[in-house]
Formats: structure tokens, C-alpha cells, sequence
């Protein structure tokens, strides 16, 4: 019942509402203050931001986005001729996108790999790439036994763009074929992925991956690297080597991609080893002519010569 | 039954009219109940008085020794002062009643009850039994809230976590005799008293003998499960300070962050070759590496420094190391144990996880930017006997000092692990003395001394 009118107002003001007498001057005083208070705070936080943003070292400026295409040029075991047309095909394509290429002679990492099969200069190669060009975001790497086939294919559009990668990514697969216990994380977001990869029917495939810049591909690139793996005496080097790492060290693995084969490395018809549905069809990106170099009764140059001749007629006709 | 209604306004919002008490009519004159007798109401006021002067006028012998306390006392001469005083009280009357029996008690609490009850003491009173409280407060109660303090998130003490590996072996290898458990009480205490006054947590790693940590099963290193577990476990601490079993907190009065991290960049140096008993390369020449990778001193900030270790005369030393929490120390503990470096190395890798870093540290050029190391005696004082029996200062306790840690390391191979730690807990003791114990110390110093002349002469 008391409370069945509302609490009437007093018609005189509440002596305790001081403020409304507060002078004039006092009132701009405080306002002057609270607006530099403001701004030194804001100024102290975007410093802070900053700072600590940049204390997380080498991570790729945000405005980069340049890729960089690697291309390990093995004069020992393929002809200048066929050399020549990589390079082509690789400048090519590099010139349609804006994209750098970076040609390294295998050579050049001959004293670093030391006793170990040359296959594995791979990873200083990328390294190296990487401490040449710093800003660009990230690193295309490409086996001299492949051919990019479709020149007009951005990479950022074929698997670089927001949201395409989650389509593609194989998630709960295991990461060696066709058996290992070791499956890519089911939960794995894009976000988090700085490795992207293929596997054939045996093994990861190391011919053709791309690895954004920053600390996990210096990390994975040294880890790869290690001089105990290369003189493991791995019956495919590198290759292994790369399989080794995936399957025993998960923070590796929980920055790795596995896309479908022919997304980057489809085999051609005459590569034993093709994953299922991983043998060349027209208008895949890239071909590769998988063991050409070393196995019995193959030849790199004459598998390459019909491709590059498709290949040559696309360039034109564009 | 008389105060049952409110003598305030009431809440309909009616008010008393001046000269109508709200009591009035309801106490009945002839009912003399000492309920009744309100200090507030006007009324009774000259009626108390009237009762407390016929009191006074009947002359009790003990009037003489009723202000024999200090607060009746006090009261006495007040009320000498301020006589309404006096008809304030309607205790007088109360206590007339059994006098006999009450008279002392009743004496006394007057006197504090009316000590407070002025207006001008009270005040001072008041802040002094507030002091007497805070006095108080602050015996008992002040470790209490200074720790508190330190563990919170302001204080930053939450932020360590200190391992402590013990029980090394236990279960199967060994059969740990009277020794071995002294040790590990003690240093296990010694580790409790040191987090607890600074708010650190300290976990407690049982190196049990296992199946999968044992050489045909190996899975792992236990250093490694541990960090990681205990990262689990406590998921705000920032760092995490492995120690072996055979260490002694020295200065339980200095902090971490005193010591170390509120100026990391200081104490740590990231270029080896300034002590370089492993002859590492460095920095790292190869052309294809980055400039980071190939620096001198990695990117020189604080934020990038992921573990801190200490160089013995061997190399490096993992009695005592800090690992923070962050990416590359989950990488480095990932790739830390690997069973193709396991197989090959194993039989050279006498020190397992220590000689794996070395390895790691000198072949894989990402993880150095990330390593600051300190020196020895900061945080791994060796006692003698270890890396050889001099006085090297650049590696053994000095007790001048005040090395924060010592580590008896190897004194399981043909030294005596508890008397080196029986030793350091007693100089620990004697160096960590209160003031008080000084004095006393000096006092029968002199006094010994003195009675030794005496003997002398």
C-alpha cells in the first residue's frame, strides 16, 4: 500500500546537486583534464601496443604479400637446355602475378650439406630465400622437375585466399600413406596453418610446398635440417626426413596444410606413386615429372618436352 | 515490552511534537525497572541523578577504593570535571541493588563505558585502540597479507613456478637410505620456505624410475614431460625455474624479480663467446642464414629470451634453468627429444637432455636468438669439488656475495651429497640471521672471547 503511488519529486532541487553550481571555469578545468588524461592513456596504450607487437620479431610485416617462387637449379643432374626452360616457365609465370623468383645452384649449399645427398639443400635453399627477401610473406618452392601448367592460376586465388584453404586442407588423414597413426589435427583452423603440402601415395611430397614467413619456417627449416637427419642415412633423404619430423613432433605438424596432390605437385602419367586422383589432368596448376632423375630408363628433358610445348602454346594464345 | 515501539520518526513519516516523549505514557511510574530508565528521555534523567546522589550521599566504605583502576580513575577525575556527567549514568542505580557481590566489575566497566561515552575522549580513544588494533593486526596478520600480496597478479609472484625435481631414480633403482631422505626434506623445505614468502608456486616432480623412460623404452626425457606438465598445470605463471634436488635456496630474502627479471637485459648475455667452454661457433657464419640468425647478440630484447642457463666449467648446465612460456619453448621442448638423434647420439649423450641442447643449441640456428645466458654464480654457484676445488669466482659460492643458489652438482660421484647440504643449510641459517640474533651472536661472541682471555691469563 505504501508503495502504491510512485515517490513524488520534490519540487526543490536536492541541496546536495553541488555540481550544477560547480563554476564555469572549474568545469573546463576538469574537462581539459580529463580530455589530456585521455589522450596520454591512449597514447601510453597504442605505444604498449606496439611495442609489444613488434617484440614479436620476425614475423612477416602485415602489409607484405609478395610471394617468392624457389627454384633449386641442378646443373649436375639436368641439361642447361632443360634448365633454360624451367627458368622460363618459372619467370613466366613469376611476371603474370608480381611474384619474385629466387634461382639457387645447388652448388652453392654443396660445403653446407656436406656428405648427404644434395636433395637436401632444399632447406637451406628456402632459408636462404627467406633471408634474402625478408618482407615477402610467402615462399613458393618448386622441385626443377616440375612445370607450372597453368600460368593464369594465382596462387593467391588457387589457395592463398581467405577461406579457400580451409576447403582444401585434409583434415584427420594420416600423415604418411597410406597407414601411419599420426592424422593431421581434425580441428586444425586456417588461421593457424604456415605449411602447406602435399603427399603422393608413399610420402609427404617436399617437390612443391609453400611455407609463409616468420619464426615456425626458420624453426621447421633448421629443425629439417639438422645435421643428424641428413646423415640418418634416410632412404629417401629428405623426403624422410620430412616424414620423420611430421609424425613425432606435433608442433610441427599443427602448422601443416595437407592439401590434395594435384592442388601443387600433380604427377605426370609416367610418375609411379600418385596419390588417388593425384596424376596430372588438364588444367592443374603445376605437373611433376617425379623420379625422372633418377630412375632407370626415365628422361627428365624428353617427359618435360610435350608439356613445355603445351605449356608454350597457352603462353602465347594469352 | 516498554521500548517495543521505535522512538524515531516514524515511517509513515509522523514525527514526535516537541514535549511528547514517544515513551511517555507507556512506562508505567511505579514500575522502576532499570530498562526504563533511558538515558535519552529527559525524564528519567533527574530521576537517575536524584537516585545516583541519594547513592553517593549513603556513603559506602568502599568509596575509597572504588577508583583503584586506571579507567575509574580516569573517570573520577572527569567526572569531577564534567559533573552532568554524572546523571548521565543510570548504572549507578543498578548496581546499588547487589552491590555487595557486583561492586568491583561493575566499577570498572563504568569507568571504560564512560570514558567513552565524552565526547571530546573519545576520539582519542578511539584512534588508539584503532592503533592498538592495527598493532595488533600487524603481528599477527602482516606476513600473511604481504604474501598474499606477492602471490596476487599485482605482486607477480603467481608468475614463477619452481620445479623441483626430486625423488631421482626413486621407486626401483635405488634404495634410498636415511641420507637420501634428509636431502630430500630438507631440500624440499628449503624450496617451500623460499616460494612461499616471495608467492612462487613450487611443483614437486617425482622422478620416479619408468618404464618409458627407461633406456630400451625411451620415449622422452623426464626433464622435458615435466616442464610441460607443470605448464599445464599452472597455466598464469610465466616462468618456470627447473632445479635439481641437490640445491639450496641461500637468500630467502631475495626475490627473482629483484634478482633477475625487472632488468633481464642486464644480467643475461646472449653472446657465448664471452664464456665459451664448448667452443661454439658463434656467431653462426653461414651465407644463406638470416641476419638474425647469423647475429652476435640474436634481436637484443628481453621479450625474446626464452630460456636462461647457466655454463659450468663444461659447458652448459640444466641443474638450474628458467624456461618461459611461450612458442619457442614448446618447440624446443618438442624437438628436445627425438628418436633419431636418441639413436644416434645416445651412447655420447652421457648427460642426456644438457648434451642434447649443446647439440641442439650448436646445429639448429633458431633456437639461439632465444637463449640468454647468465652467469654461474647467479643462479648456479657450484660448491667446491665441483669443476675443481680452487676459489674460482666465476664459479664457486662466494658467501660475500649472497649467492642466491647452490648446487651440489655431481656430488653423487664420490662426494658427499648431504653433508655438502647439511653444510649450506647451516650457513644459509647463520647468513640469514635476524638482527636480533646478531646482536645476541655478537654479545656471546664478546662474552667468549672475553672468558677466553680470562682462561688465557
Amino acid at each position: 500500500m505504501q508503495f502504491a503511488l510512485p515517490p513524488r519529486r520534490s519540487p526543490h532541487p536536492l541541496p546536495l546537486s553541488r555540481s550544477s553550481r560547480m563554476p564555469s571555469y572549474r568545469r573546463k578545468q576538469l574537462k581539459s583534464v580529463a580530455v589530456l588524461a585521455f589522450a596520454v592513456l591512449s597514447i601510453i596504450y597504442l605505444l604498449h601496443y606496439l611495442y609489444s607487437s613488434s617484440s614479436t620479431s620476425v614475423v612477416a610485416p602485415a602489409s607484405t604479400s609478395g610471394v617468392v617462387i624457389i627454384t633449386l637449379l641442378d646443373r649436375q643432374r639436368y641439361s642447361e637446355n632443360y634448365l633454360k626452360k624451367i627458368v622460363a616457365n618459372r619467370e613466366d609465370y613469376a611476371k603474370r602475378h608480381g611474384y619474385t623468383n629466387f634461382f639457387a645452384s645447388v652448388s652453392d649449399y654443396d660445403e653446407v650439406v656436406g656428405d648427404a645427398p644434395m636433395s637436401w639443400a632444399v632447406a637451406p635453399a628456402t632459408r636462404h630465400a627467406m633471408a634474402t627477401h625478408t618482407r615477402s610473406a610467402y615462399f613458393f618452392y618448386l622441385a626443377p622437375n616440375a612445370l607450372i601448367m597453368n600460368p593464369t592460376k594465382s596462387l593467391k586465388s588457387h589457395i592463398l585466399e581467405k577461406g579457400r584453404l580451409e576447403d582444401l586442407m585434409l583434415k584427420d588423414v594420416p600423415v604418411v600413406p597410406p597407414d601411419s597413426i599420426i592424422k593431421t589435427f581434425a580441428h586444425q583452423q586456417e588461421a593457424d596453418v604456415d605449411l602447406i603440402i602435399t603427399q603422393d601415395s608413399e610420402d609427404l611430397n617436399p617437390g612443391g610446398f609453400i611455407l609463409k614467413n616468420g619464426e615456425f619456417a626458420r624453426f621447421f627449416l633448421d629443425v629439417w635440417f639438422d645435421p643428424l637427419y641428413r646423415n640418418y642415412n634416410f632412404a629417401k633423404a629428405e623426403t624422410h626426413g620430412l616424414d620423420h619430423i611430421m609424425q613425432w613432433h606435433p608442433t610441427v605438424l599443427a602448422r601443416t596444410a595437407l592439401v590434395p596432390q594435384r592442388i601443387l605437385s600433380s604427377y605426370s602419367s609416367d610418375s609411379p606413386g600418385a596419390s588417388l586422383d593425384g596424376t596430372y589432368k588438364d588444367g592443374d596448376l603445376v605437373i611433376q615429372f617425379h623420379g625422372c632423375d633418377d630412375a632407370e630408363g626415365r628422361d627428365c628433358a624428353r617427359e618435360l618436352e610435350p608439356y613445355y610445348k603445351q605449356w608454350e602454346k597457352k603462353t602465347q594464345s594469352d | 515490552m516498554t521500548l517495543s515501539r521505535s522512538p524515531s520518526p516514524h515511517p509513515g513519516g509522523g514525527w514526535s511534537s516537541p514535549g511528547l516523549i514517544p515513551a511517555s505514557g507507556t512506562v508505567s511510574p511505579n514500575g522502576p525497572s532499570p530498562g526504563a530508565l533511558s538515558p535519552g528521555t529527559p525524564g528519567s534523567i533527574s530521576w537517575a541523578a536524584a537516585k545516583a546522589k541519594s547513592d553517593e550521599v549513603r556513603g559506602y566504605p568502599s568509596f575509597s577504593t572504588r577508583n583503584n583502576g586506571f579507567f575509574s580513575r580516569q573517570r573520577h577525575k572527569l567526572s569531577t570535571r564534567f559533573p552532568t556527567f554524572r546523571r548521565l549514568s543510570p548504572r549507578e542505580y543498578v548496581d546499588k541493588d547487589d552491590y555487595g557481590r557486583e561492586w568491583k566489575r561493575s566499577g570498572s566497566g563504568r569507568g571504560l563505558l564512560g570514558a567513552l561515552r565524552i565526547p571530546i575522549r573519545r576520539g582519542r580513544l578511539r584512534l588508539l585502540f584503532a592503533l592498538f588494533l592495527v598493532w595488533i593486526g600487524y603481528l599477527f596478520c602482516w606476513t600473511t597479507i604481504v604474501q598474499a600480496y606477492r602471490r596476487s597478479p599485482i605482486g607477480g609472484g603467481s608468475k614463477f613456478v619452481i620445479i623441483l625435481g626430486s625423488n631421482v631414480e626413486g621407486g626401483v633403482m635405488e634404495w634410498k637410505g636415511a641420507r637420501e631422505w634428509a636431502i630430500e626434506r630438507n631440500s624440499i623445505w628449503n624450496k617451500k620456505r623460499y616460494v612461499k614468502k616471495w608467492g612462487y608456486e613450487l611443483e614437486l616432480a617425482n622422478l620416479l624410475a619408468k618404464k618409458r623412460y627407461s633406456h630400451e623404452w625411451r620415449e622422452s626425457w623426464e626433464k622435458g614431460d615435466v616442464i610441460r606438465e607443470a605448464m599445464r598445470k599452472y597455466p598464469d605463471a610465466e616462468w618456470f625455474w627447473w632445479l635439481d634436488l641437490n640445491t639450496w635456496v641461500m637468500e630467502y630474502d631475495t626475490s627473482l624479480q629483484h634478482h633477475l627479471f625487472n632488468d633481464l637485459e642486464s644480467h643475461v648475455y646472449r653472446d657465448i663467446t664471452a664464456y665459451n667452454p664448448l667452443n661454439i661457433t658463434h656467431p653462426l657464419p653461414e651465407f644463406w642464414l638470416d641476419e638474425l640468425g647469423r647475429s652476435l647478440e640474436g634481436d637484443g630484447k628481453a621479450d625474446s629470451l626464452n630460456m636462461l642457463l647457466t655454463q659450468d666449467c663444461a659447458g652448459f648446465n640444466l641443474g638450474s634453468f628458467f624456461l618461459r612460456r611461450s612458442v619457442w619453448t614448446d618447440r624446443l621442448l618438442d624437438i628436445w627429444w627425438d628418436p633419431v638423434m636418441y639413436e644416434q647420439m645416445h651412447m655420447d649423450w652421457e648427460h642426456k637432455e644438457q648434451d642434447a641442447l649443446e647439440y641442439i643449441y650448436q646445429s639448429q640456428p633458431w633456437v639461439r636468438s632465444s637463449v640468454g645466458f647468465l652467469p654461474q654464480r647467479s643462479i648456479n654457484a657450484f660448491p667446491p669439488g665441483a669443476c675443481g676445488d680452487g676459489d674460482n669466482p666465476v664459479i664457486h659460492y662466494q658467501q660475500n656475495a649472497h649467492d642466491l643458489i647452490v648446487n651440489m652438482a655431481g656430488c653423487m660421484f664420490g662426494r658427499d651429497c648431504w653433508s655438502e647440504i647439511y653444510y649450506y643449510r647451516e650457513l644459509s641459517n647463520w647468513l640469514g640471521r635476524s638482527r636480533w640474533e646478531r646482536f645476541t651472536d655478537s654479545l656471546s661472541d664478546v662474552y667468549d672471547r672475553m672468558m677466553g682471555k680470562e682462561r688465557d691469563d
